[in-house]
């Protein structure tokens, strides 16, 4: 799988970038690249990250102490920096989640109405 | 989010910003490493889809954008963001200020002078006027002191006594036996304890010196709460009968210097005026006594010792004599009790005591007593240094103002200067903020160089005030301990006068509109408006330099008043000690008999070319007097009769160069068994004697009939005796070889040696004769004297050096804001000088300028003068607080400084090219 480039695809909504990332890592400790595969594979390929804005947003996780980092082996054999969410990560995770959720609902509760349901 | 969710982010941040911080490198390289490692992975993806390698590693640098701006992002992302711009900042404004150094120095350097003294002086005042006592809940300790009008029973006493402006006596010694009547069970109080502060003779280790000794009471410890460091207090048991009780506890600070801080010093015995003590403890560090708060007495002794410490005066004991007035008193309300009570219950218990105890005269009043504050102790250290430290910390307050100004001055002027500077920055994008944070800063970094040196400055010269304030033979022991609390109050308002002035220039800065300010840069027209603060600045130093100008002028003039004055006596190789004979080894006669040994002994010293014993050294604040009844003359009540005296030597008139206008002085045919004899000097000659001729005539020096007639056998001349603030006195002499007993007295040399050669020959003649007699107080005649005169001195010194800052800042002020102006308007200049004026007039035209400035700082800074000096009218000497001369002398420096000043920027007017200044942009 090849990283898009920009432009195409759905904008990301502000601030949704660092749940992605959370939910991201918290399938398996991965690289900053890996991010990246990893929210375009699930997202089927819909969601389109800026590559840029991707390391300043796993920076800010990390000094929040959601995420945490160490160096390995990638699967080519190249040093690369793995991300692995905490547990104050996971706590965070399950309340923006729970969070999102509510809101989408209640978005849609509201796009769904119709002037009878008035 | 919940609060514990929100204390564990910042908390994961702060430890992330602290590792990022400093491994900063390491940050650096991993943040390259990661996005390094994001383009290779990327390009073998776009590699594996087909793409030829070139392309790919093209394409995924695309793809990942601007390296440098998302590194900036990951930064700030750390929090690293405003670390990097504040080190910026901070390179910048080091640049800024290295690039100009006069003004980093000027600014500097009169910060660090203005935090400084004032650093200096409020530690002092702090420690003089404020500090408490170093025992638990010091300000819970009263004193006992009492009121009374001028028929009060104290008629003989022995402490501080005072009389207050309404006519009532005041003071704090009470007889013994009327203390231990009230202690026994004090109302209200929850305990009562005397002590007496005197200095003694003791030998410590070998060594004969004077010392401080406190004489307490045995529940003195208990009542103030101190324990002892080492060993025990003294206790109730030690002072129960009189003169028993030889035990003795130490200064810290003794036994620091005696014994090294050695525990063997428990048991080892000191001789006290003869009598011998163990010590049994060590006071604590800081423990000052009752008496006061700046120096501790070096030794506590029961003050059950008395008798035999000190010479007993009138009759009996004065541990068993209650109309003798001597201890003080001090003690600590019960809790629960309101002082008022206390005080109420304690009058009751005091005029009952001294009804049953004292012998009570008809006419005899008895006094109020009073409860006052005792957290300071007798608070000596106000009635002789208010007023002094109140002038100083004025004009510290002053120099503090001047300083502010000053900088303000300079931060405004320079802002003006980089407004286009500023422009710049924000035409090329810099918001506002920024701007104003980057000057900022450099106010700040400014502000920390004067702020450094100002607490080297205060650290280094704490001691040396309180040194300008004690005398130079004594040993130096005071400590003034550096004060972060002062030194922090001064930080505070110089750096607030550094943001302040330092934001101005920025504030405008940010809100001038980037174009017009570019535009207006083009020195077109004069710019008054721009100039009129920095203008006000500038008389506002002057009127503040005119101010310390002219108090530093009364107070030098006062000093040389003083010292300028004729005394009567030849002061100059006049060589001065005292030796105190105790009582108990030399009774009356007995300390006649050694003085005269002694002055026998001290005459046949090579080098001494006269010697004389005195009671009183001149100029000394000391002083003797007597009744003087001409035969004939009755003493009545109400009558003043005492007319100051001296007991002297036989060789006192030649030894001290006072001339004798007719009769004789004293001679060897003047002893013990001779006819009494007396000199007086002619001011008493015309006091009392006036159209007589007094030399034969006889008097008393009792207001007892009995008492022996004393024949005057010459008039001397006139001198000063105890104080240089009061001429001559009338007076008259005694030998001391006619009186019954003389206790201490003080040796006057005339000799060419110095001090310090005299004092190993000294102390050899004076212990062959007794090896527990210390020679102590070796000074010359004229140390002396400028021991009476230290305040004096520390004021005129202290002042004069105020002046003299003020002026260098006023001076440099004045530079500043002309040197500018003449820059501002160099286009004018030219215009002017093409137009046909000449050199001279542009000359004219600036040091007009100048001293129209100059004359109204003047003005304004006179009026405050004579606001102030008034104020310490009482303080001066010789000179009136609004002395014209004085006060054009300090508007004559004042004048001329300002010239000066302006001489440069007014000869670089004068010398413009008006072809120059018109291409000039």
């Amino acid at each position: 799988m090849v990283a898009k480039p920009e432009d195409k695809g759905t904008d990301l909504l502000q601030g949704t970038l660092d749940l992605l990332i959370l939910k991201a890592v918290s399938l398996g400790p991965l690289h900053g690249y890996g991010v990246l595969l990893r929210i375009q594979q699930i997202s089927g390929e819909e969601l389109v990250i800026q590559q840029g804005s991707l390391y300043p947003a796993l920076y800010r996780l990390e000094h929040q102490g959601a995420i945490t980092s160490e160096w390995g082996e990638s699967e080519n054999n190249r040093r690369a920096k793995y991300y692995r969410l905490t547990t104050a990560g996971r706590r965070r995770l399950d309340a923006e989640t729970e969070k999102w959720n509510r809101m989408a609902g209640i978005i849609a509760g509201i796009l769904r109405t119709t002037p009878e349901s008035l | 989010m919940s609060g514990q969710n929100w204390l564990g982010r910042k908390r994961a941040e702060l430890r992330s910003w602290m590792r990022s911080v400093m491994q900063r490198r390491r940050v650096e390289r991993e943040m390259d490493a990661e996005l390094e490692f994001h383009v290779e992975a990327l390009t073998a993806d776009l590699i594996r889809a087909g793409q030829s390698p070139a392309e790919a590693a093209r394409k995924a640098r695309i793809a990942l954008g601007p390296v440098l701006m998302h590194k900036e992002g990951m930064r700030t992302s750390l929090g690293l963001r405003w670390v990097d711009e504040l080190g910026s900042d901070l390179r910048y404004a080091a640049r800024m200020l290295r690039k100009n150094p006069g003004f980093t120095a000027i600014a500097a350097v009169s910060l660090a002078l203005a935090m400084g003294a004032n650093t200096a002086i409020f530690s002092l005042a702090k420690v003089l006027l404020y500090d408490r006592l170093q025992i638990p809940h010091a300000d819970e300790l009263k004193l006992v002191r009492w009121t009374g009008d001028d028929k009060v029973i104290a008629h003989s006493s022995w402490g501080d006594f005072d009389n207050l402006p309404d006519g009532t006596q005041t003071s704090s010694v009470f007889p013994y036996p009327i203390y231990r009547e009230i202690s026994k069970h004090p109302a209200g109080m929850e305990s009562l304890a005397g002590f007496k502060e005197d200095s003694m003779n003791a030998t410590v280790r070998g060594t004969a010196r004077r010392v401080a000794v406190a004489e307490v009471t045995g529940n003195y410890y208990e009542t103030l709460g101190v324990h002892p460091q080492l060993g025990r207090a003294i206790l109730p048991s030690d002072d129960a009968v009189a003169g028993s009780g030889d035990v003795v506890l130490i200064s810290d600070e003794l036994w620091s210097r005696e014994f090294g801080r050695s525990p063997e010093a428990l048991g080892q015995i000191i001789t006290l005026n003869q009598t011998k003590l163990t010590i049994v403890g060590v006071n604590p560090r800081g423990f000052t006594g009752a008496k006061n708060v700046l120096e501790s007495p070096d030794l506590f002794v029961p003050i059950s010792l008395e008798p035999l410490l000190t010479v007993q005066r009138v009759k009996g004991s004065d541990l068993s004599n209650p109309d003798f007035w001597w201890v003080n008193v001090v003690g600590r309300v019960k809790p629960g009790v309101r002082d008022s009570e206390a005080q109420q219950g304690l009058r009751v218990q005091f005029e009952a005591a001294v009804r049953s105890l004292a012998t009570v005269k008809a006419g005899d009043t008895i006094p109020r007593l009073q409860l006052v504050d005792g957290s300071r102790g007798l608070h000596w250290a106000d009635r002789t240094y208010k007023k002094p430290l109140s002038v100083l910390l004025g004009m510290t307050g002053l120099v503090l103002l001047l300083a502010c100004a000053n900088i303000a001055n300079l931060l405004l002027a320079r802002g003006a200067q980089r407004q286009r500077e500023m422009s710049v920055r924000m035409a090329l994008g810099a918001g506002r903020a920024r701007v104003v944070r980057q000057l900022l800063t450099e106010s700040l970094l400014l502000a920390a160089l004067g702020g450094g040196g100002g607490l080297l400055l205060g650290y280094l010269s704490r001691n040396i005030l309180p040194r300008l304030l004690t005398n130079s033979w004594e040993e130096f022991r005071v400590q003034v301990p550096f004060d972060w609390a002062v030194f922090a109050c001064t930080a505070v308002i110089i750096l607030a006068t550094g943001i302040l002035f330092g934001l101005a220039p920025a504030w405008f800065a940010a809100r001038a509109e980037v174009s017009s300010s570019l535009k207006e840069s083009a020195q077109t027209a004069t710019r008054r408006r721009r100039g009129l603060s920095g203008k006000a600045l500038v008389g506002f130093q002057i009127a503040l330099s005119t101010m310390l100008v002219v108090g530093a002028g009364l107070f030098l003039r006062t000093l040389t008043a003083l010292t300028s004055q004729d005394v009567g006596f030849n002061t100059e190789h006049l060589v001065l000690f005292d030796i105190n004979p105790p009582s108990a080894r030399y009774p009356a006669g007995k300390d006649v008999a050694l003085h005269e040994e002694l002055e026998r002994r001290i005459a046949a010293l090579p080098g001494v070319q006269h010697v004389t014993p005195a009671a009183n050294a001149y100029l000394g604040d000391s002083m003797s007097n007597s009744d003087f009844l001409p035969d004939g003359e009755k003493y009545e009540k109400g009558n003043r009769t005492a007319e100051d005296l001296n007991v002297v030597g036989n060789d006192f008139f030649p030894t001290l160069g006072i001339k004798i206008i007719g009769g004789r002085g004293f001679g060897a045919q003047d002893t013990a068994t001779s006819p009494k004899v007396a000199v007086i000097n002619q001011a008493l000659a015309k006091k009392r004697f006036a159209g007589l001729n007094p030399i034969g005539r006889m008097f008393r020096a009792d207001r007892d009939e009995k008492a022996d007639l004393i024949r005057i056998v010459g008039i001397c001349a006139d001198t000063y005796y105890y104080t240089l603030r009061e001429g001559p006195p009338a007076q008259f002499f005694l030998p001391y070889v006619q009186q019954k007993e003389v206790h201490g007295m003080t040796y006057e040399l005339r000799t060419a040696m110095s001090t310090a050669s005299l004092a190993p020959v000294l102390r050899r003649t004076v212990q062959g004769i007794d090896r527990d007699l210390p020679v102590t107080n070796l000074r010359t005649q004229r140390e002396q004297i400028s021991a009476t005169l230290q305040i004096e001195r520390a004021l005129a010194a202290l002042t004069s050096g105020f002046g003299l800052l003020a002026l260098a800042l006023a001076c440099v002020g004045i530079y500043g804001i002309m040197a500018y102006s003449v820059a501002q308007r160099t286009n004018e200049i030219g215009i002017r000088l093409a137009l046909g004026a000449q050199p001279g007039q542009v000359r004219r035209m600036v040091l007009g300028e100048s001293t129209w400035l100059t004359l109204v700082g003047i003005v304004a800074g006179v009026c405050g003068a004579l606001a102030w000096t008034r104020l310490v009218k009482s303080m001066l000497y010789g000179v009136e607080p609004n002395d014209p001369a004085t006060i054009a002398a300090g508007m004559a420096v004042l004048i001329v400084m300002a010239l000066v000043a302006t001489w440069i920027p007014a000869r670089r007017a004068a010398g413009v090219q008006p072809m120059q200044a018109l291409r000039h942009e």
